[in-house]
């Protein structure tokens, strides 16, 4: 687990289930800290309740979680309930990457992802300036930070 | 320094010890029955015989053209490859991401969703869950010869019962499916459970029946530079032989730059020849597989397409035995049986349309061949020191040291501290050596290309630039422009 102490907002970030794709985590690490993030990298490889602990010892106001290998669907579902028990009800789900097997429609992934509980869906191709521009105004918007 | 490599075949007692606990690890391991598995092996026909391919292919000097596939279910598996046969020369079977962990249980819960969703949820086919019998339907099936193509630290079940079911080629290693595929698989371990799958290979030729192995050239795919690449490349041929494997494919995974990526082909397959003969191995089958670009993909399907077809072109000007395919869906991951067919049919056109062609070989060529066997004899050397005798404490000794690091690599065995970037032709040069060894003329050179790229773009080389580069082919350039 990699941090630094930075005094921006706190948010965790992984590649979930047994995706190993190790290239976007590491630039993702790196954008999202020059942009004032405190970042908790998880690395690959991530299980949902790694992502849950990381943000509760952290007090994180986000977890971010990519997926590239086309499992994405049967690895994201239950976050958000597994983040109700655990009593982190509010925190921001950004989900991001190749999330379901095949080139399908965004739109169709969008509303799959957004009814599992996350806020935010992304594809590869997002421009990460307005991704932080979201998290940012999400954050505000959410936490009153 | 050689004398004391090439002795650590595992005995017939410490081999069938093993196997004993390794079929016990799910329950569709004590299906496999290895003197059936020979006699099976003995009625499959020449033409899906994956080295009686490899070695026509070669003697013809053609390229052969190889997908990669693989869904949840069996029948729909048999469907898909039977659609791309139309097309392809070789065919796969890519394993789920679940069974490459060993996670059956998971990879079982896949399946059944799979079942109840109506389609595949699972990136690849779960050969261990499904076992024996269903593997073998599939083999059945297909009129192609079959190889295994996955990502797995440890693939001990999944080749018993794959090899049982008539595969007759598997890909990976101890060091290539560990290092760009796990996090915390120790790399000891690996290279000990993949000597115990040369060491199945082994059995099954000491019985007369020949399985291709193919170590997993291309890594994390992500700018490994090629003395890097070939480096494993012939360590882990070395590792196989060593088991009595007898049928080599070694691979490279295409950079973009012409004459670095024929020249990596070219001293890849001059370089395992030369090693492996100083190692004292003969009578071995060798062959060379050259991936397309394994990076980032345009969106657009018609810039992928010429991504496709330059990596096709490489194939076949370097003289590559066979060639592995990417397709127009690959920004999005896996492709539909159409887009794959696609991708084979762009390649074909091009691989046959250069099968006559020959690059010269002129000076440029030449040195880039030169530089990379410099580079990859300097470090083979150390390497080598390090193993004292024995091939597999070489490699972890390697990787424990940074005397062998894979650039963007997930494990954790693995240091992560060489920075590779491109000069400005494109070819991939490394800005940061860490611990990997090179002599003051090599490192002269890197930094000289690395330089002049940085003067004319008015910039610091740095991870800045080599971001730029790993997102370069998708947005439509081979070196990074600032952004």
């Amino acid at each position: 687990m990699s941090t630094e102490n930075v005094s921006g907002p706190t948010i965790v970030l992984g590649v979930i289930g047994s995706d190993c794709h190790a290239v976007g985590n590491a630039i993702l690490y790196r954008v999202f800290s020059e942009a004032g993030f405190n970042v908790v990298n998880l690395g690959v490889m991530v299980s949902q309740d790694e992502y849950i602990d990381a943000a509760i010892e952290t007090n994180a106001k986000a977890i971010l979680v990519s997926s590239l290998y086309g499992q994405g669907e049967l690895d994201c579902e239950g976050l958000r309930e597994r983040c109700i028990e655990r009593g982190i009800d509010d925190i921001l789900l950004y989900v991001g990457g190749n999330l379901v097997i095949g080139k399908v429609d965004y739109a169709q992934t969008e509303a799959k992802f957004k009814k599992m509980g996350y806020d935010r869906v992304f594809t590869p191709e997002s421009d990460l300036n307005e991704v932080i521009k979201l998290l940012y105004a999400d954050i505000k918007e959410r936490f009153g930070e | 320094m050689t004398a004391a490599y090439g002795k650590a075949y595992i005995s017939d007692a410490d081999f069938f010890a093993e196997r004993e606990e390794v079929l016990k690890t799910w329950p569709t391991g004590s299906d496999v029955d290895l003197d059936e598995a020979v006699a099976y092996h003995r009625t499959i026909s020449d033409d899906k015989k994956f080295t009686e391919a490899l070695k026509k292919a070669a003697e013809e000097g053609r390229v052969l053209v190889q997908p990669r596939a693989g869904v949840a279910l069996v029948d729909e598996h048999i469907e898909l490859l039977q659609k791309l046969a139309a097309e392809a020369d070789l065919l796969p079977t890519t394993i789920d991401a679940y069974t490459r962990l060993n996670h059956y249980e998971e990879a079982q819960k896949g399946i059944e969703r799979s079942v109840a969703a109506g389609k595949s949820l699972l990136n690849g086919f779960p050969a261990v869950n499904h076992g024996v019998k269903e593997c073998r339907r599939v083999v059945e099936a297909v009129s192609r010869p079959l190889q295994v193509r996955h990502g797995t630290p440890d693939a001990r079940l999944l080749a018993e019962i794959t090899l049982a079911a008539g595969f007759t080629s598997f890909e990976g290693g101890g060091i290539s499916y560990n290092i760009p595929y796990a996090k915390k698989a120790p790399l000891e371990l690996s290279v000990k459970t993949w000597q115990y799958v040369d060491r199945l290979c082994g059995y099954y030729e000491s019985k007369g029946i020949r399985i291709n192995r193919e170590p997993f050239g291309p890594l994390t795919g992500s700018l490994v530079p090629p003395c890097v690449s070939t480096s494993v490349a012939i360590l882990e041929g070395l590792l196989a032989l060593e088991q009595g494997v007898r049928c080599v494919t070694v691979g490279y995974g295409q950079l973009g730059n012409l004459v670095q990526d024929v020249a990596a082909v070219i001293s890849l397959r001059e370089l395992c020849d030369e090693y492996f003969r100083k190692f004292g191995f003969e009578n071995y089958q060798l062959t060379t597989v050259l991936h397309q670009w394994m990076g980032g993909f345009p969106e657009d399907e018609a810039k992928a397409f010429a991504v496709i077809s330059w990596g096709g072109a490489i194939a076949a000007l370097a003289k590559a035995t066979k060639v592995i395919v990417k397709t127009p869906h690959e920004a999005r991951g896996i492709p539909t049986a159409e887009a794959n067919l696609q991708g084979i049919k762009a390649t074909k056109q091009i691989v046959n349309m250069l099968a006559e062609q020959h690059l010269l070989r002129e000076d440029s060529l030449q040195n880039e061949v030169e530089l990379i066997k410099k580079e990859v004899r300097c470090i083979l050397d150390r390497v080598f020191e390090l193993g004292e005798g024995d091939f597999a404490k070489a490699c972890v000794r390697a990787f424990a040291s940074g005397v062998l690091d894979v650039p963007f690599a997930p494990s954790r065995f693995n240091k992560g501290k060489l920075m590779p970037v491109r000069d400005s032709s494109g070819a991939v040069r490394i800005l940061d050596w860490a611990g990997t060894p090179a002599t003051d003329e090599v490192r002269e050179f890197h930094r000289r290309c690395v330089e002049e790229r940085g003067v004319s773009e008015g910039r610091k080389p740095s991870y800045h630039m080599l971001i730029d580069d790993i997102y370069a082919v998708s947005k439509g350039r081979l070196v990074g422009c600032r952004r």
